[in-house]
């Protein structure tokens, strides 16, 4: 345990002096601030054109959580897809590429200290990516009246979203000693995992015959990122959802301990 | 030197002891069935021709790679069965030294004492004696990416002693330095021997340097041992150490050109 909290903070301060951390903390946090001015916008010429037309049943159903945050926080999901790769992609295979895998792998320390330390680095580093996220509903705490249940499940959300793609990430830059090649991978695998996997199952079901609702689509579909993010997204905290978090970032990092000591029977 | 610092094997037991150990890549065998064992305090120097094995046996002693046979026990504790125990007892110095360029001296060895166990209440004297010992005071607190290659060989020094190991695998410490530093980095590991009596294994390309550091050598070629003498007894004829290593291995060579023949 010492240990693994040993590698985690190297990483974590390594990862905070690295020009990647700058550009993608920069790019977050400008993106963040763009897609929130823009939801807002949209939010308010909404209210204006209801107002014009006098709908006030409408303006009572509109509130900021489903038509503001909401949104937001589900399309800095979708921008954390393309990102976090960037985070990740140097997490072990910057070992190797220094040498410095020999130190780590000759010292009186487990392979899960490894890959445990290069998790927490990942998460702690998300952790300030999803506060640069939540500081934007916090400022319509000021000046309205959001809710805080909806809101603050909105953000765990984007948190447990996170961790987990750290996982994949930590994988991916296992199986690697290229930091381009790990960057690419991770982004392969998180698309396919976020986005891609309920149309690819559509698309391969519908033509085998087996059906869009057969068991294998349905696990497939369980896979996916999406229908938990949504479900979360609206407020619906439900264990199973968590535990699909937990299940995926448990079986990514156990591919990465396995992936690191068969690397070395070679 | 605290006095714990002094500690030998007891009962005489060899801090290195190597028994058959060999390692294949598919068909190309790397190391094959290795035996040698180095006394506690003892500065031997591990010499080859590039290709010969050298690193593959240390960095099998060290853990870095399992071995593929045969077996090896660091200061007493199997590598295999009390790996843990083992690498404890071990510090290395890979050939390429294993840094970080982003950090400083200090806050590298620093890490390097957590990994390797060293008390918390000692960790800030540790790190500080293995900076004085590699002269690496004046650039402590700069980044590593910014230091030359001596400074870096000396980090890779630091590191490697500053859990005060029993044994000490250096894969050639002085490659790629200057004269001066090579000077430096030999007076060091001398003195490491000297006067923490730690077991040093070095390898190396250079003879002078195993005459100017080295009790013993052990000469390796194709992943084979092909002569392990003290250094006295090897010169003690007049012969330049030079000339008996050009001589042993010419032998070998012949020696393995004709078996390939015979089988041929």
């Amino acid at each position: 345990m010492t240990h693994t909290l040993t590698i985690a903070s190297r990483e974590l301060r390594s990862l905070f002096v690295s020009p990647v951390a700058y550009v993608v903390l920069t790019l977050w946090s400008v993106i963040a601030g763009t897609f929130f001015l823009a939801s807002l916008i949209g939010f308010q010429e909404r209210l204006i054109q209801l107002q014009q037309y006098q709908m006030l049943q409408q303006i009572e159903l509109m509130n900021l959580n489903d038509e503001l945050i909401e949104p937001f926080i589900g399309s800095m999901w979708v921008i954390l897809l393309f990102l976090l790769p960037a985070v990740t992609m140097g997490l072990v295979s910057s070992e190797k590429a220094n040498g410095t895998d020999e130190l780590l792998l000759t010292s009186p320390i487990s392979i899960w200290d490894i890959v445990l330390g290069k998790f927490l680095a990942g998460a702690g580093f998300v952790t300030v990516m999803t506060l640069i996220v939540s500081f934007f509903p916090a400022i319509l705490f000021v000046y309205g009246e959001p809710e805080v249940g909806k809101t603050l499940s909105g953000l765990a959300c984007l948190l447990l979203v996170s961790v987990t793609y750290v996982a994949v990430g930590v994988f991916a830059s296992s199986v690697t000693r290229s930091q381009l090649i790990a960057f690419v991978l991770t982004l392969v695998l998180l698309v396919m995992l976020g986005m891609m996997l309920p149309f690819i199952v559509d698309i391969t079901m519908a033509g085998s015959g087996l059906g869009r609702d057969s068991a294998i689509a349905e696990a497939v579909r369980w896979m996916s990122t999406g229908s938990h993010v949504d479900r979360m997204l609206q407020g619906l905290v439900d264990t199973a959802d968590l535990a699909y978090f937990a299940i995926s970032s448990a079986a990514f990092l156990l591919l990465s301990k396995t992936v690191i000591e068969s690397t070395r029977w070679r | 030197m605290s006095d714990e610092s002094i500690q030998r094997e007891p009962g005489g037991k060899p801090a290195i002891a190597v028994e058959g150990l060999a390692k294949r890549y598919g068909d190309f065998e790397a190391v094959r069935g290795l035996d040698f064992e180095v006394s506690a305090g003892e500065v031997v120097g591990f010499l080859g021709p590039n290709g010969a094995g050298k690193t593959t046996t240390m960095r099998m002693l060290t853990g870095f790679i399992p071995a593929t046979d045969g077996e090896a026990r660091i200061a007493g504790h199997d590598i295999f069965a009390e790996a843990t125990e083992a690498r404890r007892a071990v510090g290395y110095l890979p050939e390429a030294p294993p840094l970080y360029p982003e950090m400083t001296p200090a806050s590298y060895v620093d890490f390097v004492a957590r990994l390797k166990d060293v008390a918390r209440s000692e960790r800030k004297t540790a790190v500080e004696r293995a900076l004085t010992r590699c002269g690496l005071l004046s650039v402590r607190h700069r980044e590593i990416r910014q230091l030359s290659k001596g400074f870096r060989q000396r980090i890779g020094l630091a590191q490697a002693i500053v859990h005060e190991p029993k044994v000490l695998v250096l894969d050639e410490p002085t490659v790629g330095l200057d004269p001066i530093q090579i000077r430096e980095i030999r007076a060091l590991i001398a003195d490491l021997a000297a006067t923490g009596g730690q077991t040093v294994l070095l390898s190396t390309h250079i003879l002078a340097e195993v005459e100017a550091i080295c009790q013993r050598v052990i000469l390796i070629n194709r992943g084979r041992k092909v002569l392990d003498r003290p250094i006295a007894e090897l010169t003690s004829d007049g012969t330049s150490i030079e000339e008996v290593f050009t001589r042993v291995m010419t032998r070998d060579e012949t020696s393995l050109g004709s078996e390939a023949g015979e089988s041929r």
